[in-house]
């Protein structure tokens, strides 16, 4: 069973269109990252997944439940973490804690909080009220809140915004770790390198439309992979002039000659044929942050 | 049970948030208090009562009065509560819990009434110390509590929909001040009788007027108070329970469960 199926889900504020029919499954026990820049319909998807709110049309499918007619028993299988820490200053962080835990139901509250104060390095803290918290432990705190109870299905809703980069990293592992040990993590992130570390799939939303997934892998392989070509300095003239010749478009760089995929293996071909001596010929390394651009690219072209 | 225990550990919360809060402790039972305080020993002699002057005579008149006035500043903590609440995003985070959704609110306005009725019974309190004596029966006494539950259910459930629109934590307790004004300008803190004519007629004819005239009634047997202005408090009551509860549950569908 999949953890998450939606189908064909819009969602309409009035006269304003932010999802126009997204599509997308995630796979149980996996990290699925949900990319998207402010305003492109994450939170609104994530809103509408933890049973927040409704869609206009479509259907989702929470662990084969359907949010509006199940709603109490998807929410016990998920937990949601937004944007915002939700904890009271006032109270410590085992009462924070054991506030969550009461209501959702544990049975033995102080040992499912020591439990999670140990693997979230919450312990020295846990008695200390919120307040004085800094906003990494805050953070920390406010995700071993949503991991009371055992939740299943686990949305965390840009999780390190805001956060320095040492605690970045400590809540990518906390992360990592939720898989390893068989949750779905459902993440959205403005974050592209987070998304490239952490995902086992991406979705990228723009304009409230999945514009591509994959895996980050597959993503960057199928989007922009380009080819870095080189030949020897004495052949460079030679070579311009085939790939001209053959009407193949590339890019001088420093490094060489920049080829998209799609166009690498001709050029090489038609250089070998004209005796050209080719020094180097390999796929660059690609960020996804170049594939990011270049998908919202694509996509705001496609809406001219 | 469950539902149960969610609605216990929320009501819990909300409550012990209020105690432990000095802004709140300040205003809804210090600021009373030293209100109380000021009117019976600083104007109290100044202000003609029913019967006897004196201090102790308008203690007699006027602690109802300020009993009602306490619960009405506490509504103000009542709305900004929930505007916290909403806009720190723990109401979002509450109804992604598997909790009943009547719970998320109703631990609000439980919470609200019972801090109410602590902070009144310590005002109560701080009247006996200085001299108050009520006459009252068993009967009389239980529907002075159950007055003043219905007139804190009454003013929690006018708090929610200004709790639940307001930008903002200071001003989501602004609509308290329509309460006090109200309050002021009614037989609470002294009789109506000497007001200007147009505002004795808007005192007399407005909802506070009975309502706390039926409480000092209830707290003191030797005061008359007809049948009528009992049930036009009960009416008023009712009525705002109605229209407020209607009004409070429309918003927060709209906001909460069909967004």
């Amino acid at each position: 069973m999949k953890a998450i199926v939606v189908k064909g889900v819009t969602k309409d504020f009035g006269a304003l269109p932010v999802l126009k029919g997204v599509n997308l499954e995630v796979e149980q026990g996996e990290i699925f990252t949900l990319l998207g820049a402010n305003g492109a319909g994450k939170s609104t998807l994530i809103n509408i997944l933890t049973t927040l709110s409704q869609p206009t049309a479509g259907t989702v499918a929470i662990m084969g439940l359907d949010p509006r007619t199940a709603g109490n028993q998807v929410r016990r299988l998920m937990s949601l973490n937004a944007q915002a820490t939700t904890l009271d200053g006032e109270f410590t962080g085992a009462e924070n804690l054991s506030l969550i835990a009461r209501l959702r139901g544990v049975k033995d509250v102080p040992a499912e909080i020591n439990g999670l104060a140990q693997r979230l390095d919450l312990t020295s803290f846990l008695n200390r009220k919120v307040k004085t918290y800094s906003g990494g432990m805050r953070r920390r705190l406010d995700l071993a809140m949503s991991l009371l109870g055992n939740p299943q299905l686990i949305f965390l809703d840009e999780p390190t915004t805001g956060v320095d980069p040492q605690n970045r990293l400590a809540l990518w592992q906390m992360i990592r770790e939720l898989r390893d040990a068989g949750k779905t993590v459902f993440l959205t992130t403005q974050y592209l390198d987070e998304a490239d570390a952490l995902s086992d799939h991406i979705a990228f939303i723009h304009d409230g439309v999945i514009v591509k997934s994959g895996t980050p892998a597959a993503i960057k392989q199928r989007v922009t992979a380009t080819y870095t070509l080189q030949v020897a300095p004495a052949d460079e003239a030679v070579a311009t002039a085939t790939l001209g010749a053959a009407g193949i478009a590339f890019a001088p760089t420093e490094h060489g000659l920049s080829l998209t995929a799609k166009q690498a293996e001709p050029a090489l071909t038609a250089l070998l044929d004209a005796g050209v001596t080719v020094t180097h010929y390999d796929q660059d390394e690609t960020d996804l942050e170049s594939v990011f651009l270049n998908v919202t690219k694509e996509a705001a072209h496609a809406n001219l | 049970m469950q539902t149960f225990n969610q609605l216990r550990t929320l009501t819990g919360r909300i409550i012990r948030q209020n105690l432990t809060n000095a802004d709140t402790i300040i205003t809804v039972i210090a600021m009373p208090v030293f209100m109380l305080l000021f009117f019976v020993y600083v104007m109290g002699g100044n202000i003609a009562t029913t019967g006897a002057g004196g201090a102790q005579a308008y203690l007699r008149y006027a602690l109802p009065g300020f009993l009602l006035l306490t619960m009405a500043m506490g509504s103000a903590y009542t709305s900004m509560r929930i505007n916290l609440d909403r806009t720190s995003g723990f109401l979002d985070r509450l109804h992604s819990l598997p909790i009943a959704r009547w719970v998320i609110l109703g631990s609000h306005v439980l919470a609200s009434v019972t801090f109410m009725l602590m902070a009144e019974a310590l005002v109560f309190l701080v009247g006996v110390l200085i001299g108050y004596r009520a006459d009252v029966t068993l009967s009389s006494a239980l529907l002075f509590v159950g007055l003043s539950v219905l007139f804190g259910l009454g003013i929690t459930l006018l708090a929610i929909p200004f709790s639940l629109k307001a930008d903002n934590y200071a001003s989501a307790g602004g609509f308290s001040y329509v309460l006090l004004m109200l309050l002021f300008v009614s037989s609470a803190l002294m009789p109506t009788t000497g007001m200007a004519k147009p505002v004795q007629m808007f005192a007399d004819h407005q909802p506070m007027t009975p309502i706390v005239n039926t409480a000092r009634g209830l707290l003191n047997q030797a005061v008359a108070v007809s049948q009528h202005t009992e049930w036009l408090a009960v009416g008023w009551l009712v009525g705002a329970i109605v229209v407020c509860g209607f009004l409070s549950y429309r918003v927060y569908v709209r906001m909460f469960l069909t967004r």
